[in-house]
């Protein structure tokens, strides 16, 4: 078992998640890729996994439907959650807070604030 | 507005602070101690630095910061003033004036010549000598022992103090309080913890998905609280934290306060652009004074009863609000503008008076009454938006006066006399122009007297005059003209000297009676001046004459008064503007002059009795009540050949004091008169001072009654030499 730090993230867009992906894994981090919620709660299958970086607005199942579910799976229940958005609408935010989404970014980010936000609350 | 503009607004303000800085010195000479001249000295220095920062100026920057921190160890009594720290940073101010200046023409201080930067080096190093604490170790030995312990930096004040109060569902919300902890650790060291465990229940009341402990972190970081303050960014809605800057924070977040530009800012907006405060806090503080059940207390409370902020660094941000705000206020009444724009408006209001008094001949000619009664009002409002834009040209010449101060200073220790120079009438008004100029030749009188003038203190002691030697600046206002009087208590002119010496090269005769007054002006013409009286002090290579011709060129007369053994006294008498006055117009013949109006005494008849008497004695005096009074005829002057009127008249002139009568066909009356200069050929003319435009579209000449008073006194005292009035 490896003892880096696993991390998921999930997004619709092919290229947010390469440079998420590149950025993680260069700080030591190992990234696995979700393309929507849907695909993401396929991924978390009982494996450890230390933080869920997910974007809102996705097809098929969204963020917030996305990190519900994910709480309700004992495995994950205390996994800490960071919401990537554009909309900085209030509204959206309460609602992924209720989900149990504490932290949240607002896109567009430089791939440095995505690394500090994640050593915030997980060091690889 | 682009930044160059603001640059030259820097530059201005910088000349101002620096002047003020070098007054601020030359008085503490006198007050060493005086708390307020100190903090003047402190202030300039301060926002200098501070403004030259924002332009990029590192070159001054760091320079004024050498300086600035020695008046801060001035400021706090850990030393004191004396002569050699004054003539240091005396030196100081020229070193910055020298860099503004060389910024000022447009120089990059990266290309300083090399004088300069070796001066700056040199000042620089000595000042430094301040800093080092030798010097000052026993002045204040116990002050700066607690210095000491406050700059070490290896003290527990020394580290950031973070009071952190996770809320309970931080573990379900997925965060881990130990994750933040790692995370402060990669941008510093946690020196200390103290974990709090009061909150923990008993075991079996205890929720293990629930968080109960809190932290005390000693924290030792370079970075900002901003940055601090971003490690808890994900718990920060949920949590306490609190982060306490250390105690030289304290310190550096009251400089940086003080150093803000001066701006209306809030209370908050201050705090956070200095770093005391995050905007976070700030909006949280801002949410908490305006929740319904809260006092409305100030938000400088708030901070800190919250305990976000000092309470010395909110007392410095509400002191500097004030200043600000009292600035303002000063600096809301004033607004600088341009000078061209001033000239292009007196230009302007002089077309308009050009204009309106055509306007008024028009409408008198046409006879209609309505007419006439109309533009009689226009022609008074032109009058008072003359006087009140002439005004806008007005300042006080205490500024130049102060500026002396310097030199009486220099130029004593120079001479190895003491010397004090006194000011009084600084508030009186002059024309800006004027003030300009006339830096030049006061310089010149007063070193004069302090070279010439004043004796040494041993022949001072021997006449019984006090050892130090006193040099009076004076003004004040006489009629049109404003007097500027330098006078000193020294050892006054030898008349027989001058008298012998003006033989000697020829410019008065040998049977010629001369009044003292005559004999002491002497000194004014052009080749008096010899080179045993010139030393290297009086001057540099400007001579008496050059003083006087200066004072003419702007309109003025200049004479001397002395006692021997008591004192001498010169007097600069200048007109109060440059641009437009007053006129009388007076007819000859076919032509029409003008006299300054307030020089005009009466106007008298002259009879044809008084007039054929005065041509067969050839003597040119009439009788005015008793007393002798010269006179010219303009009719003769300017050589008007048709005949005579039956009845003349005379005006009678008044001048510093003297008085003569011009000669003249007709009075015309009162004339806003738009002083146009003339052209160079009649630059030797003394008569003469200048020209207007009449409403006729005629053009008048004016007539310089400083001049022709001259020309007269000139004719009585040879009279048997044609009288010329060219000089």
């Amino acid at each position: 078992m490896s003892t880096k730090k696993t991390i998921l993230i999930v997004d619709d867009s092919i290229s947010i998640r390469q440079v998420v992906s590149m950025t993680l894994k260069g700080a030591g981090y190992d990234v696995i890729e979700g393309c929507d919620g849907k695909d993401a709660l396929t991924k978390l299958d009982g494996r450890k996994i230390h933080l869920i970086v997910s974007d809102v607005n996705m097809p098929n199942m969204d963020g917030i439907a996305f990190v519900t579910a994910a709480k309700k799976l004992p495995a994950y229940k205390f996994t800490p959650v960071i919401m990537l958005t554009t909309e900085s609408g209030a509204d959206k935010k309460s609602a992924g807070q209720a989900a149990g989404a504490k932290a949240w970014m607002v896109k567009p980010f430089q791939p440095a604030q995505m690394l500090a936000a994640v050593s915030k609350l997980i060091l690889p | 507005m682009n930044i160059d503009d603001v640059l030259k607004i820097f530059i201005a303000e910088s000349q101002e602070l620096l002047q003020q800085m070098e007054d601020a010195l030359l008085q503490i000479e006198q007050n060493p101690h005086d708390p307020d001249i100190i903090n003047a000295i402190f202030r300039a220095a301060h926002t200098i630095k501070g403004s030259a920062g924002l332009f990029g100026l590192d070159a001054i920057v760091s320079f004024t910061h050498v300086a600035e921190s020695v008046l801060d160890r001035i400021r706090s009594g850990e030393m004191a003033f004396n002569d050699t720290l004054t003539a240091l940073f005396l030196q100081v101010c020229d070193q910055l004036n020298a860099l503004i200046a060389h910024v000022d023409a447009g120089g990059s201080l990266d290309e300083l010549e090399p004088a300069l930067q070796k001066q700056g080096v040199a000042l620089t190093t000595n000042l430094s000598h301040y800093l080092s604490g030798e010097l000052a170790v026993a002045a204040a030995a116990p002050q700066r022992a607690t210095q000491v312990v406050r700059e070490s930096s290896d003290t527990p004040n020394e580290h950031w103090h973070l009071s952190l109060r996770f809320g309970p569902d931080v573990l379900r919300n997925g965060m881990d309080p130990l994750a933040f902890l790692r995370y402060l650790n990669t941008f510093g060291q946690i020196v200390h913890i103290v974990t709090l465990t009061e909150h923990v229940p008993a075991a079996d009341e205890m929720d293990p998905e629930t968080n109960y402990l809190g932290f005390e972190v000693a924290f030792a970081t370079e970075a900002d609280k901003e940055t601090i303050e971003g490690a808890f960014e994900f718990v920060r809605e949920d949590s306490q934290i609190r982060i306490f800057p250390p105690n030289s924070k304290t310190v550096d977040y009251i400089q940086l306060i003080n150093e803000l530009p001066e701006e209306d800012l809030r209370l908050g907006e201050m705090l956070v652009r200095c770093g005391a405060l995050t905007q976070s806090e700030l909006e949280k503080a801002l949410l908490k004074q305006s929740e319904p059940e809260a006092s409305p207390a100030p938000i400088g409370e708030v901070l800190i009863n919250e305990q976000n902020v000092q309470p010395q660094v909110v007392t410095a941000a509400l002191q500097k609000q004030k200043q600000v705000k009292d600035n303002r206020t000063a600096e809301g009444n004033l607004i600088r503008v341009d000078a061209n724009k001033l000239d292009q408006l007196i230009n302007l209001i002089g077309e308009l008076i050009i204009a309106g008094a055509g306007t008024q001949l028009a409408a008198q000619q046409s006879g209609a009454a309505q007419l006439v009664e109309s533009t009689g009002v226009l022609s008074r409002l032109v009058e008072e938006v003359r006087d009140s834009a002439l005004t806008l040209r007005m300042v006080q010449i205490g500024t130049t006066f102060n500026r002396f101060q310097r030199v009486v200073r220099d130029v004593s220790k120079e001479l190895g006399k003491d010397i004090v120079l006194e000011i009084s009438g600084g508030d009186t008004e002059l024309d800006k122009t004027v003030v300009e100029k006339i830096g030049d030749p006061l310089t010149h009188l007063i070193r004069n007297s302090m070279d010439h003038g004043i004796e040494p203190a041993s022949v001072r002691l021997e006449r019984g005059k006090p050892a130090q030697g006193t040099v009076r600046l004076n003004a004040y206002h006489e009629s049109s003209s404003i007097v500027i009087e330098v006078s000193d208590d020294g050892g006054g002119l030898n008349k027989d000297r001058i008298l012998r010496k003006a033989i000697e090269r020829g410019l008065v005769s040998d049977n010629q009676s001369l009044t003292d007054k005559e004999i002491f002006n002497l000194i004014f013409e052009p080749g008096f001046s010899t080179a045993d009286q010139v030393s290297s002090l009086s001057g540099r290579g400007v001579g008496m004459d050059v003083v006087k011709k200066n004072i003419t060129a702007l309109r003025g007369t200049v004479d001397l008064d002395s006692i021997e053994g008591v004192g001498t006294t010169t007097r600069i008498r200048l007109p109060l503007t440059l641009a437009i006055i007053d006129g009388f117009l007076i007819g000859v013949g076919k032509a029409t002059y003008v006299v300054p109006l307030d020089m005009v005494e009466e106007c008298i008849e002259l009879t044809s009795d008084q007039s054929s008497a005065a041509r067969q004695s050839t003597s040119d005096y009439i009788d005015l009540r008793g007393d002798a009074l010269p006179f010219i005829r303009l009719r003769e002057l300017f050589a008007v050949e048709d005949e005579p009127p039956r009845r003349e008249n005379v005006v009678v002139v008044n001048y510093a004091g003297n008085r003569a009568g011009l000669v003249v066909d007709q009075l015309m009356g009162e004339f806003q008169t738009v002083i146009k200069p003339l052209g160079k050929i009649f630059d030797n003319n003394r008569a003469l001072g200048g020209f207007t435009i009449l409403g006729s579209g005629a053009v008048a000449l004016i007539l310089s009654v400083p001049g022709m008073i001259g020309a007269i006194a000139q004719r009585q005292a040879a009279p048997s030499t044609a009288m010329t009035i060219n000089s």
